[in-house]
């Protein structure tokens, strides 16, 4: 159980280990040669940029966090016309970000191998929506590839890159949040000399204004090579080495990606062995030859496929065309929204099959749902001595809960949850300062001479790294359209919901230092009304500055800086430094629970024998806030940091 | 290696506690010992001490990481709440062990919710699931062996004595001493003795 960076560096050809999908695509990326990578963090594509930023060093190739999905996805994309292997990263709704240079830089080409990788988060266990990525993929006629476990991870990712140099063309490599957060058992391929030997090496850009400037003399030239090369590449597609027809039997089952493994599964749990199998790692283009050696023979065909009915379009509009006359089950028995699983799969597989299930699932949900009720909600919370917390804190007091309070994407989306309750939207990253603008317009005219006392005031909240993903063009529009909004920048110097990468305002790259750029010169330079830069931990200076800035006719912006309480905590336990502690004095503690019902550290508890607020030991990080939330001065510090 | 067509351990707790670092010691200890394994992590969102399940498998059977609902043979679970959580996993007859501390979510702090007694939550798991119900201080007995940390490991070494498990005691004490750091060993080693010896006691 080595370090991953160990791991993924390792270069033992043939020997097995434990790893995680995100980092097989990592290793696969460099058992292809990669030489450039640049990516913005994402749930649940985050790994692979991290894995890569920390091996970046000792492989000789070139890493970056860049500041949006479109400027990562440029970086990679320009590398690749100059003829090095090169990636991006992203989760589902980042290649909306970066999608008007994915569209357009289809029909160009590319030179080196260029994969995207996109994460799709089906069921939305961090996400703001569902979308399928394969869709994305036939749309800008863009080949789509997907694993079906952890080896054909690392596995396929070759093949991406080999499939892209040899049809010139980009290639998107689709996981989905399982894909990506699966460990599964994996055989290490060979490193190429130059990862081994960190040789970093340099691309050669030939000039091609007919291929590279997009103008629509140009440009109407790259559609039909776009539709002629997916034709070519439907055909090499018959003979990938992960599409694969196994079993025999008189009824199909189509299964794309990690479904293949979810229908293995339900086949073994129903006991049946009698069904012909087609895995399909390429769902777009579906290869029609394949599909048509598949379908010889049998009676009908289930088409197991997790959200849109990708392969299912294509392969019906196919058959029709054919005159071909077998039944295609698909999604009139597989569900469309939310991830398959195997318990989905052995449902469709017992309806298409009209068998029973192995296990009643209805009396399941219903005896489950029966002790629902005893279950208390226990959803994410922002950490104890988060300054995210405070930061709302200080907006609530200051606002008296009145205004309204446009968020965005990132931790401090936690905010809308009691007791804070102080995001009333997010949208997408870099949208609360768009959606305040627009408030501010529709509800108040863009400026006029009545106090904000009169009006409904706007208090938008983004995180530092969101504020240069997107928030910039945002701002300086507010700004120029002279708007009437605050925008709290609540700056933890590290964008940590994905896991501490760093951006403009921390300064740092994976190779070094790089240059720091303040928030707040930033919007001095753009002309903001006010400007001010608070610590959250003092929670009463806080408070006051954004009154102040309330008063403000015009944009004014708070830069709330504290650095993230997860960050702070994990750096003091490796060096081995103690936190402060805090406890309740339960003489001074008079039971009236501010503390809970306004500010709702998860470290305080509420003791019910005593009528008492309690710290949590194991759980207190040792801010200070509720020393300074409490109106009796019942939290006292026990123990100094040491 | 005993020849097993399919295991699946279902780990919960609240965000925080060391979820992942136990499936992925497990996830190990199988792969070493030969398994065709799967693991699989919550990972985000998710993780800020919220209610948190991981699920390792090993076996020939197993291909997708999830343990389907109703196919768990145990559920180790860090926090007792969050055990009844995912009951639905457990297989008739299975085994929901058990670390016996709550964490109350703020929710139950506010008022809002109410936290179910340990006999309530006894009480479902034994007569409504028919399943095994064993709870003890895990935390404690980490807290004895030298840090609050080792917690987890406590928790596996118990997990190792029920009955049919199949990975071996040794295997797994063969990972802990290579993924913890050194000076941790020790520690460690006694936590993990200790979740056995406590569990040999309770399934006396
Ligand atoms: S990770 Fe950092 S920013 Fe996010 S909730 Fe925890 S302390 Fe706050
Ligand atoms: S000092 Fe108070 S507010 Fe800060 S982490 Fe500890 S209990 Fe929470």
């Amino acid at each position: 159980m080595a370090k991953v960076t160990d791991m993924v560096l390792l270069n033992k050809p043939g020997e097995k280990i434990l790893l995680l999908g995100n980092h097989a695509i990592a290793r696969g990326a460099l058992e292809a040669n990669i030489a450039i990578f640049a990516a913005y963090p994402g749930t649940p594509s985050s790994e692979l940029t991290d894995t890569m930023a920390a091996v970046a060093k000792d492989a000789g190739v070139y890493m970056e966090y860049s500041t949006n999905e479109k400027v990562a996805f440029e970086t990679a994309l320009s590398a690749a016309w100059s003829g090095l292997r090169s990636m991006t990263a992203m989760k589902h709704v980042g290649l909306n970000v970066a999608a008007d240079t994915f569209m357009s830089a289809v029909g160009m080409g590319v030179e080196g191998g260029f994969v995207v990788m996109v994460a799709d988060d089906p069921s939305m266990w961090s996400s703001q929506n569902e979308q399928d990525t394969r869709v994305f993929g036939k749309f800008a006629n863009v080949p789509v590839l997907e694993p079906c476990s952890v080896q054909e991870a690392k596995d396929l990712t070759k093949y991406a890159f080999e499939i892209s140099e040899k049809f010139k063309h980009m290639v998107i490599l689709r996981t989905t949040t399982r894909s990506s957060h699966m460990r599964g058992d994996v055989v290490l391929g060979e490193l190429p000399d130059e990862i081994v030997n960190k040789v970093r090496r340099h691309g050669n850009f030939e000039k091609d204004p007919t291929r590279f400037v997009d103008i629509p003399a140009h440009s109407r030239n790259f559609h039909p090579k776009i539709l002629e090369n997916i034709e070519k590449i439907r055909e090499e597609f018959a003979n990938c080495p992960f599409n694969k027809i196994e079993g025999n039997g008189k009824v199909g089952i189509i299964a794309p990606g990690l479904s293949y493994a979810y229908v293995k599964e339900a086949l073994s749990w129903l006991n049946i062995d009698d069904v012909k199998i087609l895995k399909l790692a390429t769902p777009f283009p579906v290869p029609y030859k394949l599909v048509e050696e598949f379908l010889k023979g049998l009676e009908k065909v289930l088409i197991v496929e997790e959200l849109e009915p990708v392969v299912e379009e294509q392969i019906k509009m196919w058959a029709y065309d054919k005159g071909l006359n077998i039944p295609i089950y698909g999604k009139n028995i597989v569900p469309r929204i939310y991830e398959m699983d195997t318990k989905r799969a052995v449902i469709a597989i017992s309806k298409f099959l009209g068998i029973e299930t192995p296990i009643n699932f209805e009396e399941l949900d219903e005896k489950y749902k029966e002790i629902s009720s005893v279950l208390p909600p226990r959803p994410p919370s922002l950490c104890p001595a988060c300054p995210h917390r405070n930061s709302f804190f200080a907006i609530n007091k200051a606002t008296r809960k009145k205004a309204i309070f446009p968020s965005d994407i990132g931790c401090y989306t936690l905010g809308v949850l009691p007791p804070l309750n102080a995001v009333d939207t997010t949208v997408a990253m870099g949208g609360s300062i768009g959606v305040a603008h627009g408030l501010s317009v529709a509800l108040n005219g863009a400026t006029n001479e009545e106090t904000y006392e009169k009006k409904q005031v706007v208090v938008a909240t983004i995180g530092d790294s969101t504020f240069y993903h997107t928030g910039l063009p945002a701002i300086a529009n507010a700004i120029y359209n002279r708007s009437n909004i605050l925008v709290v920048v609540v700056d933890n110097e590290i964008t940590a919901m994905t896991g501490d990468q760093p951006n403009p305002g921390t300064g740092d790259t994976p190779h070094g230092v790089g240059k720091r750029i303040p928030i707040e010169d930033v919007v001095k330079a753009m002309g903001a009304d006010f400007v001010e830069v608070v610590n959250p931990y003092d929670i009463k200076k806080t408070t006051e500055v954004i009154k102040k800035a309330l008063e403000v006719e015009g944009v004014s912006v708070v830069v709330s800086r504290q650095v993230c309480a997860l960050y702070r905590v994990g750096k003091a336990k490796r060096n081995k430094e103690k936190l402060p502690l805090y406890k309740v004095n339960t003489d001074k503690c008079t039971g009236c629970k501010v503390c809970i019902s306004t500010f709702g550290c998860p470290a305080i508890f509420w003791d019910a024998e005593n009528n008492k607020a309690k710290i949590d030991p194991t759980m207190c990080w040792g801010c200070g806030s509720c020393a300074q939330v409490c109106p009796f001065g019942a939290f006292e510090l026990v123990k100094e940091a040491e | 290696m005993v020849a097993v067509k399919e295991y699946n351990i279902v780990i919960t707790g609240v965000g925080g506690q060391g979820i992942l670092t136990a499936a992925n010691l497990l996830g190990w200890a199988a792969l070493n010992e030969g398994y065709k394994v799967r693991v699989g992590e919550v990972h985000g969102m998710s993780q800020r001490f919220g209610s948190v399940i991981s699920y390792v498998r090993f076996g020939e059977n197993v291909y997708g990481s999830m343990v389907p609902e109703g196919k768990a043979d145990v559920i180790l679970s860090f926090e007792p709440v969050e055990a009844l959580r995912y009951i639905n996993y457990l297989k008739e007859g299975g085994l929901v062990f058990t670390n016996s501390r709550p964490i109350q979510p703020v929710q139950v702090a506010m008022g809002l919710a109410n936290y179910p007694s340990h006999e309530q939550i006894k009480d479902i798991v034994e007569n409504k699931f028919n399943a095994k119900y064993i709870s003890f201080d895990a935390e404690s007995i980490a807290k004895d062996a030298g840090n609050i940390i080792a917690t987890n490991v406590v928790l596996i070494g118990a997990l190792t004595q029920t009955p049919d498990f199949p990975l071996s005691p040794e295997s797994i004490r063969e990972v802990i001493k290579v993924s913890v750091p050194k000076k941790a060993v020790d520690l460690n080693m006694k936590a993990f003795d200790m979740g056995i010896k406590t569990a040999q006691e309770l399934l006396k």
